[in-house]
């Protein structure tokens, strides 16, 4: 059985060496096989219908309608698959200035704008890569509006109208409450009617 | 036919100067990396995948189900299938894939084999017979030798079709889509001696069916 095994492994290995060159157009010289494979030969009926099925076997091709129709299937849901700017989809990296610590503090004024020259080659080493039109763009944003809120709470000098009333109140009855002696909740008596 | 996914680099006159203990840099050849990326940064394109393959799926579908509107369906499930789940997909590629193999090309076939066999599950209309088939893809144009053609082909296919299903998967594989052993293997889910073996088989049934016995 194993013997039998082996030669049908041979066999088929055969045949498939001269399948690769039937099917690569290279015409093989059925003896120089036969020489190789110290006597064995292919099967001259196996090679008729390796060459029959070469030519019968044609790949058929669908209709221009049915390729078109499902190109623009396959675009719309292309479309819908595309990941949303916020998430990380399509961004671009432009250098973010960053002033270095041996130059000293960051420059204001018209010395501040000067930084946000993109050109790289006046800036590349200030600069660090940011992802525009992706995450780190959306993360930036979501940084900046918490740092924004807290820059505005802790300047009340600039509060909104409301805010400014609101901590006015607040704060007159704070001075109220301090105003007032202190009062022995023991001695407290309801005033009779 | 198509070959190497990984080849040796190397740049002639400087392969004795080299070190000895320096190996030798294997470079990967898959022909649809590139499309592939891309299209997995940019799902639109997929579209040049799409038109690369189109034919073969579409052809490797009729082939097994013997009808254009069914083989229509089973290659949009394919193409549907294959962008939705590109994310997913992961070059695994051996040097033993053989030259210009394409994992992609293989995943994207064990897709289709997948589809067809859901196709077939679900089926309704009865295949056409292989004549029928034969006579839709024969030369137009060849009236003289369209009948003779017309009828070789016809016992062509009615020779594959009479086969057991991975046989005729494995010979339509190999003949119509010109794929290596590795590939097949890769489809079928079988070691690659397996398919020589199956194809061999299958080479020798179409034989005598076609009246070339020994």
């Amino acid at each position: 059985m194993p013997l039998d095994r082996d030669a049908a492994s041979a066999d088929a290995l055969l045949t498939d060496l001269y399948l690769d060159a039937l099917l690569a157009g290279v015409v093989l010289d059925l003896t120089t096989v036969r020489d190789v494979t110290e006597g064995r030969g292919l099967d001259p009926a196996l090679v008729r219908a390796a060459e029959r099925l070469r030519h019968d076997l044609v790949r058929v091709h669908p209709s221009f309608r049915f390729e078109e129709r499902l190109a623009l299937q396959l675009a719309e849901a292309a479309a819908g698959l595309q990941v949303p700017l916020a998430v990380g989809g399509n961004g671009r990296l432009v250098p973010f200035p960053i002033p270095s610590a041996r130059e000293g503090p960051i420059p204001d004024g018209a010395d501040a704008a000067r930084l946000f020259d993109l050109d790289p080659t006046i800036r590349r080493d200030r600069t660090r890569p940011l992802l525009i039109g992706g995450a780190l763009t959306s993360a930036a944003i979501s940084i900046a509006g918490a740092a924004l809120v807290a820059w505005r709470l802790g300047r009340p000098g600039r509060a909104a109208p409301m805010a400014r009333a609101a901590r006015a109140v607040r704060e007159a009855r704070l001075a109220a409450a301090t105003a007032l002696p202190t009062i022995d909740p023991v001695t407290v008596r309801r005033r009779p009617h | 036919m198509a070959r190497p996914v990984f080849g040796r680099v190397s740049v002639p006159g400087r392969a004795s100067s080299a070190p000895a203990e320096r190996p030798a840099r294997v470079a990967h050849l898959d022909r649809d990396r590139p499309l592939v990326e891309a299209a997995q940064r940019d799902p639109l394109a997929f579209d040049a995948l799409y038109r690369r393959y189109l034919a073969q799926v579409y052809s490797y579908a009729f082939y097994e189900l013997g009808d254009h509107h069914e083989a229509e369906d089973a290659t949009e499930r394919t193409f549907v299938a294959a962008l939705t789940n590109l994310g997913r997909f992961q070059e695994r590629a051996r040097p033993a894939d053989g030259d210009g193999a394409s994992t992609f090309r293989v995943w994207l076939f064990q897709i289709a084999r997948n589809a067809v066999a859901n196709q077939r599950r679900g089926r309704r209309r009865h295949p056409q017979v292989p004549i029928e088939a034969a006579a839709l893809v024969a030369d137009p144009l060849d009236l003289e030798g369209g009948a003779s053609a017309r009828d070789e082909a016809a016992a062509a296919w009615l020779a594959i079709g009479r086969l057991p299903a991975d046989r005729r998967r494995a010979l339509v594989l190999r003949f119509v889509e010109e794929m290596s052993t590795a590939e097949i293997a890769g489809i079928l889910g079988r070691s690659e001696g397996a398919v020589r073996v199956l194809i061999h088989r299958a080479l020798r049934s179409v034989a005598q069916d076609l009246g070339h016995e020994r």
